[in-house]
């Protein structure tokens, strides 16, 4: 028996013993690396400073370009791009490609920035640097299927995105229970949501051209990264006080290829900003459902409130439709296949003026191209929508007034940097958990379409089928 | 046909740095590194098994064993006396199938798990378990099950801390298709037969001591797999030095040869190792084998 007892002791003391050895040679190892480390930062910088004082020569002795001179076809100064280029150059060198997530301990939070629905945002500082982040924590919940997959792909795809209107993602860092997972962000001074809030008049519309222009470039890039955001609204765009604004919120996000993967969740994108085909209940869908969002964001910095504010998703339908007009086979072959499209039952024959958008008249001061811009957007056939690159290329952004320069933009007190939190009202992106599908059922429908319904601005009837 | 779920960017990956190859948990824990670099053989060998037993696409079971690879390398990597190479197999395979278009339950990968514990993958041929007709069925009673699950989500959640969220794995192999096809060799009379002998090369090499996927990126594992298939099966390619159009050097290209030729021979010194044994796959069992192998040193000074 004792001698068990001492055997075991002296096993968990062998243990802690090789436990203490494992950690100094550890600590020597990584010690030593970083000596190594820097004395290469050093051989580097003096190898450098070697070459351009050589390049000085050069240039001295003869007018002959150099080499990489004449590589250079923008004409931009050769040596100073040289430079710009060399930090990134070591910071690859010194830098393992993957290492262990540091822990949170290494930021002392400021302030709470908003609760939303899947996790809460704060302010933070970085102690050993002082730099302002944004730590946000990641909600998990589900736990028996492991890491939830939304939290994964959101750290996934903003890992890959660096794009100057993405919001950059610095680290993920952990706290001490294993589902304490944070992401660290570049702090960015505002949301467009409780930014356009507290503005008393609209932004102007060179200022509207500037942020669309931002934002589809944002968008043009994850497509074109084959990256789907699926939660585009103005709560989840930023914007710093330089003009710039920083796509953020991935915690929808996912990649996609061609053909789109036939499990995709049709549980996705805020009501408000829901495409049409998502709310009749298409089974597969694209980049198309990201640039509706687009066009009911346009509409919202133009308006300074949400276009589309329906009270459900009947309801968000209904007030689509009586924006856009009802489809025609001719206007969106096929929709009448959707699962959701036999509840509602259209007229087969809708006068022409039923089927006409109201665009002209609900935005009266935009231009001819932004309404044609608009219209594209908000095209009830997510055919008809441009795909994001063709955005960029709309007659819109080149027609006066210009884009404003962000650099012209005025600056607005933070409400994130203070101590109150930011105020919203916007409904939430659709949770995990409520089931996989939408429920468009009849019960949905009856509530509002139940009864014949005149809507008067568009001049059609919505009757329950 | 299966859709193609694309990853963000299929030419380059991470890799691991020269001092995260110059040591590991394991070494620095007191694992000599013949010891371990059995035992990652065959945890890769193992996922490569439970992967053709789910059914999973290769491209997925490969990403998976490259995440598994990655979490033993460097001083901050995982250590075998502290995780199962078994465990860490499964939970690589768990997540990896997570992201991609074809998830797998926590109960078919630890079915799939318990099934494999009893037999011996590491010497068997892997070609054997496409064959297999394997059911699932409940190997596990419900109070395994669910001790086993909470044991497979832990480690995924340590996965991905040890590797810092890095879950970005390029894979050659539609490299290497479309490099065929630039070669002009695909549509030929033997183009079937050399990209399957390219892929095997690619396969083989998941397994590779020398970590392949580790330390190369990608074109340079597809130029090589189909330098050495071309010349297996004797498809004449370009005289010129045509891999430096796909971004490999000749020195590259000549240690990946060295090294994808070697796998045979090194797969055969670990039969004769480990004759009449399995490889430890488990913490226990390293604890054994040390003891073992102490106990036959600490015989051999007597
Ligand atoms: N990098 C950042 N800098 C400053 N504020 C931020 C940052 N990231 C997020 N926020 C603020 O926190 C809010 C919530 O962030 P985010 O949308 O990422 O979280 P969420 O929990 O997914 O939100 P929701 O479910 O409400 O959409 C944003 O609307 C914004 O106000
Ligand atoms: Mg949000």
């Amino acid at each position: 028996m004792s001698s068990a007892k001492s055997r075991w002791a002296d096993n968990a003391e062998e243990e802690v013993q090789r436990k203490r050895e494992k950690e100094e040679k550890k600590r020597a190892k990584l010690e030593k690396q970083r000596q190594a480390e820097e004395e290469e930062v050093r051989r580097k910088k003096a190898e450098e400073e070697a070459a351009a004082r050589k390049d000085e020569q050069n240039r001295e002795d003869s007018d002959r370009p150099t080499k990489r001179r004449r590589l250079s076809h923008d004409g931009e100064d050769s040596r100073t791009k040289e430079k710009a280029e060399q930090p990134r150059k070591l910071l690859r060198f010194a830098a393992p490609a993957w290492g262990p997530c540091r822990h949170v301990d290494n930021f002392e939070r400021l302030n709470h920035i908003e609760e939303g629905s899947y996790g809460w945002v704060s302010r933070a500082r970085e102690t050993a640097t002082a730099e302002v982040v944004a730590l946000k924590k990641l909600k998990m919940d589900n736990l028996n299927d492991g890491f939830p997959v939304t939290a994964l792909r959101e750290i996934q795809t903003l890992k890959e995105s660096s794009h100057t209107h993405i919001v950059d993602l610095r680290e993920v860092v952990v706290g001490d229970t294993l589902d304490d997972v944070f992401i660290v962000m570049e702090f960015v001074e505002h949301d467009l949501k409780t930014l356009q809030d507290s503005m008393s008049e609209p932004f102007l519309p060179s200022e509207t051209k500037t942020l669309m222009a931002q934002l589809t470039s944002a968008v043009a890039f994850l497509h074109s990264h084959w990256i789907l955001h699926r939660d585009l609204k103005t709560s989840n765009i930023l914007m710093n006080n330089q003009g710039e604004i920083k796509l953020a919120d991935f915690g929808m996000a996912r990649y996609t290829g061609d053909p789109p993967p036939p499990n995709l969740t049709q549980l996705v994108v805020t009501l408000w900003y829901r495409a049409p085909e998502l709310l009749l209940g298409a089974k597969t869908y694209g980049f198309e459902i990201d640039l509706w969002s687009v066009g009911c964001i346009f509409g919202e910095l133009l308006q300074k409130e949400p276009i589309l504010q329906g009270k459900n998703e009947v309801d968000q339908i209904s007030k689509i439709l009586t924006l856009m007009g009802i489809p025609t086979d001719t206007t969106w072959p096929g929709f009448r296949r959707l699962p959701n499209a036999r509840s509602l039952r259209l007229p087969p024959n809708p006068p022409p003026h039923a089927t006409k958008p109201n665009i002209r008249r609900t935005f009266a001061l935009l231009t001819n191209a932004g309404v044609d811009l608009l219209l594209s957007l908000l095209s009830l056939n997510p055919d008809g929508r441009p795909s994001a690159a063709e955005v960029l290329d709309h007659p819109y952004f080149k027609e006066d007034p210009k884009p404003k320069a962000k650099e012209m933009f005025p600056t607005f007190p933070s409400k994130a940097g203070q101590e109150k939190q930011r105020r919203r009202d916007t409904p939430s992106a659709p949770k995990r958990g409520e089931g996989g599908k939408v429920e468009f059922g009849a019960v949905d429908l009856s509530g509002l379409f139940g009864a014949e319904r005149e809507e008067g601005g568009a001049g059609f009837q919505l009757r329950m089928g | 046909m299966a859709p193609e779920v694309r990853p963000p960017s299929h030419l380059s990956n991470p890799l691991a740095t020269l001092e995260q190859l110059s040591t590991s948990g394991s070494q620095l824990d007191g694992i000599s590194a013949d010891l371990e670099t059995s035992i990652l053989f065959a945890g890769a060998t193992l996922t490569q098994a439970a992967g053709i037993l789910l059914h999973l696409p290769q491209d997925i079971i490969a990403s998976a064993i490259v995440t598994y690879s990655r979490f033993w390398v460097g001083a901050e990597g995982g250590s075998l006396r502290e995780y199962g190479a078994k465990d860490i197999s499964a939970a690589s395979i768990y997540l990896t199938a997570k992201l991609s278009a074809f998830p797998k339950s926590p109960r078919s990968v630890l079915n799939v798990y318990s099934f494999l514990a009893a037999v011996p993958s590491t010497f068997t041929d892997l070609d054997k378990f496409s064959e297999l007709d394997y059911e699932e069925s409940c190997y596990l009673s419900e109070g395994a099950y669910q001790s086993r699950r909470n044991l497979l989500t832990k480690m995924e959640t340590i996965i991905l801390r040890v590797l810092g969220f890095q879950t970005h794995v390029a894979l050659p192999y539609a490299l290497c298709i479309n490099y065929l096809q630039a070669l002009d060799v695909f549509k030929g009379p033997s183009g079937k037969a050399l990209a399957s002998k390219a892929f095997e090369y690619l396969n083989a090499s998941l397994l590779n001591p020398q970590l392949l996927y580790l330390t190369h990126q990608p074109p340079a594992l597809a130029t090589s797999a189909i330098y050495l298939a071309a010349r297996e099966i004797g498809v004449k390619l370009p005289e010129e030095e045509w891999w430096e159009v796909f971004d490999t050097d000749r020195e590259e290209l000549g240690f990946l040869v060295v090294a994808m030729l070697s796998m045979e021979g090194f797969v055969g010194e670990e039969k004769g190792k480990w004759e009449g044994g399995s490889v430890p796959l488990t913490v226990e069992g390293v604890e054994k084998e040390i003891e073992r192998r102490n106990g036959v040193n600490g015989h051999d000074t007597l």
